[in-house]
């Protein structure tokens, strides 16, 4: 499973290794955008995440699953930039990156949104989404809201979030629609990559349909896409490729077009001869 | 009512609120039989009541950011006691009293704002001690005497603007304080709309816009007149000119500033904020430190409208100010309020003070009748709120929500429960 690398292992099948993508080429045979190479990091005696690879190509939805404290979360703070690791390292197009902040990995190109929506009820939708960044007319000159009005549009209009007004305050609307915006937040910088730590973890049926909308939608526009959930269906409707961790540690790789629920569940749990396919 | 609406809507946000300030000086003009709007009436409202403006626009800052000052009526206070001190006995020129005393105004906000920022005391603590350390420094510094301000500290709190030029049977500073606001409306309201236009957004229509620019400059020329015809010597009054200097330079920051922005979100979700990259602490010194700063400058116009600072300045100054920005519509829990609803909130204060006191109320009934206004007010809000619907000042303020539903064509269809009430200012 380690594509392009010497790394996979006998009995690996064919289809766990298919291209991914449909443009024809083979997503293995791309250099991934965000690659996590044997990256461990221990909490004092714990190893939250122990020697975890991890490849994410543009214009690819990666799902990562896994039960409670199977490691997913600390991961995603690792690419965030928050926590670092304790070993491995993480490369970007095949470079080896340090990710020594948030500031250092929105310079990267990785966006991360957390899981709890964090934005400013009493601020409209382009307050939010510039908050921190906000544009002005000159440096040191006061905001360009006029910019940052256009710039909001575009960003929402290209992930079709379907919010009309970017004048309304958020707490107007909708859950769903405030996860769009945390979403809409993080392309606010350009990333090429795009982390989403359970992002339909409190929404309802409708409203996790339009956020995973948004992941195809991140996907289509060339984004390099990881996707952290619970809920096996939602990641299975919108991913291209499966991986599975338990216990910090890799525990499976599934293609999600050819992958049943059942095989991944026992992937999750650990089921003893349930690894056969995907192991690596 | 469509019509009406389109009026009110827009850019003039402020709009609403001046016209229910309007509406209770014309009713108070009609309960007096005609004492409201006279030019004496008029400028007493404003150097009176001045200072209290002056603080409401630093506090609407603190209380968006989430605290609260209660120390600025003391700070007021002991500036003011060094500021006449400077002057009478320590040989100081007016002018560079007058920076002394602002300097006083910002190291006591730089010590408040960096227990209330960096120490992480809670604002109403920090300044709860601050207005007993600061009132007792009051006394202790000018020995509970009263010390009287020269001449040029008097214009800036009791003093008119000069006469000059030709007769025009106005004074003819507050005629050209009128024409440059009438001109300033007309440039500001013809910029939104290019900038609306340039956004592609549907534009109000022509008429409703110049019928907006039309009451407003009525309503300018009106108290350029009232303030202009009074006995010769007097016109708009120097307080009053301060003050609006201040509120647009406040309204300015609070509205097309990152400073501005940032002091919202930390009131907002400082959680959120933070994890924006908004510095949060050094928001909250900056609002603090304003706030001194600016209560300084309201206790040296407050020691020149009286003449001399005394051992009792400033006393329950910090309760005005905040009944003012409450009637303005900010909210307790932060993160809600403007500038200039909280000018007005306080001239609303003013109006009622005057206005009850001309129709021979006495204070006891004046003091009920203010407590009563600020408890409906805030419950009006809180009622608002509760039932999903804008503030009060929401309500007034409704034109930017309908301007936004006009852009947008129709409401967003994901959420039902879209508060659209018919403003109060449609009916």
């Amino acid at each position: 499973m380690r594509r392009g690398s010497v790394l996979v292992p006998e009995g690996v099948q064919e289809e766990t290794v298919v291209p991914m993508t449909t443009d024809g080429l083979g997503a293995w045979s791309r250099t991934p955008v965000l690659s996590l190479r044997q990256v461990t990091r221990r909490y004092r005696r714990v190893e939250a995440l122990d020697a975890v690879d991890l490849d994410v190509h543009a214009r690819e939805v990666v799902a990562l699953v896994g039960d409670n404290g199977a490691g997913k979360s600390t991961l995603a703070r690792v690419v965030a930039g928050v926590e670092q690791p304790d070993a491995g390292f993480v490369e970007m197009d095949g470079a080896p990156v340090t990710i020594s902040s948030p500031g250092a990995a929105h310079a990267l190109g990785i966006a991360t949104v957390f899981q709890d929506p964090a934005l400013c009820d009493n601020l409209s939708v382009v307050a939010n989404l510039f908050l921190g960044r906000e544009l002005r007319v000159r440096p040191g000159g006061p905001l360009d809201e006029e910019r940052m009005v256009r710039e909001a549009r575009q960003i929402l209009d290209d992930l079709t979030t379907g919010i009309t007004s970017v004048h309304r305050t958020v707490n107007e609307l909708s859950n769903g629609q405030r996860q769009a915006i945390t979403i809409a937040r993080a392309m606010i910088t350009r990333p090429r990559v795009v982390v989403l730590d359970e992002p339909t973890a409190a929404l309802s049926v409708v409203q996790t349909a339009e956020v995973l909308q948004l992941v195809t939608r991140l996907r289509e526009m060339g984004l390099g896409v990881v996707l952290i959930s619970h809920d096996l269906a939602d990641v299975l409707a919108v991913a291209d490729r499966v991986e599975v961790l338990r216990h910090g540690r890799n525990n499976g790789s599934f293609d999600a077009a050819s992958s049943s629920q059942e095989e991944i569940v026992a992937a999750i749990t650990g089921a003893p001869g349930a690894r056969g396919r995907a192991f690596r | 009512m469509k019509s009406l609406g389109q009026i009110f809507s827009g850019g003039a946000r402020q709009f609403g609120m001046v016209f229910a300030l309007l509406a209770l000086v014309l009713a108070f003009q009609v309960w007096t039989g005609g004492k409201v709007l006279t030019s004496t009436n008029m400028q007493n409202i404003i150097n009176g009541n001045s200072y209290v403006l002056i603080l409401a626009i630093g506090m609407v800052l603190v209380i968006i950011a989430g605290h609260i000052d209660l120390s600025v009526g003391s700070v007021a206070a002991v500036t003011g006691i060094i500021v006449a001190l400077a002057i009478r006995d320590w040989g100081f020129p007016w002018w560079a009293g007058i920076l002394l005393g602002l300097g006083v105004g910002a190291v006591i906000g730089a010590w408040q704002g960096f227990l209330v920022a960096y120490v992480g005391i809670p604002g109403f603590i920090t300044t709860l001690a601050g207005m007993m350390l600061f009132r007792g420094a009051n006394q202790a510094i000018g020995q509970s005497n009263t010390i009287p301000v020269p001449d040029e500290i008097q214009y800036l709190g009791a003093g008119y603007l000069p006469e000059w030029g030709p007769g025009t049977g106005l004074n003819n500073s507050t005629l050209l304080l009128g024409v440059v606001a009438i001109a300033a409306l007309v440039w500001r309201e013809s910029r939104r709309r290019a900038s609306e236009r340039r956004l592609g957004a549907e534009p109000v229509p022509m008429w409703a816009v110049v019928t907006r620019v039309a009451i407003l400059s009525l309503v300018i020329v009106g108290l350029t007149y009232v303030f202009g015809s009074g006995r010769v010597g007097t016109s708009f009054p120097v307080a009053g000119v301060i003050l609006l200097v201040l509120a647009l330079v406040y309204a300015f920051v609070s509205n097309r500033t990152i400073t501005g922005r940032h002091v919202y979100a930390v009131g907002g979700n400082r959680a959120a904020a933070a994890l924006s990259g908004v510095n949060i602490k050094r928001t909250n010194f900056f609002v603090m430190l304003n706030m001194s700063v600016l209560a300084s400058l309201a206790g040296i116009v407050f020691i020149g409208r009286s003449t001399a600072s005394g051992p009792f300045d400033g006393t329950n100054w910090e309760l005005d100010a905040i009944a003012a920005v409450f009637i303005g519509g900010a909210a307790v829990s932060g993160g809600v309020g403007t500038v200039v609803g909280s000018i007005i909130g306080g001239l609303v204060m003013a109006v009622l003070n005057n206005g009850l006191q001309l129709m021979g109320v006495g204070s006891d009934s004046t003091q009920m009748i203010k407590g009563l206004v600020l408890l409906a007010a805030v419950a009006f809000d809180v009622y608002n709120k509760t039932q999903g619907r804008p503030s009060i000042i929401g309500l007034l303020l409704q034109n930017r929500r309908r301007q936004t539903l006009l852009e947008g064509g129709t409401a967003d269809p994901a959420v039902p429960d879209a508060p659209a009430p018919e403003p109060a200012t449609r009916s």
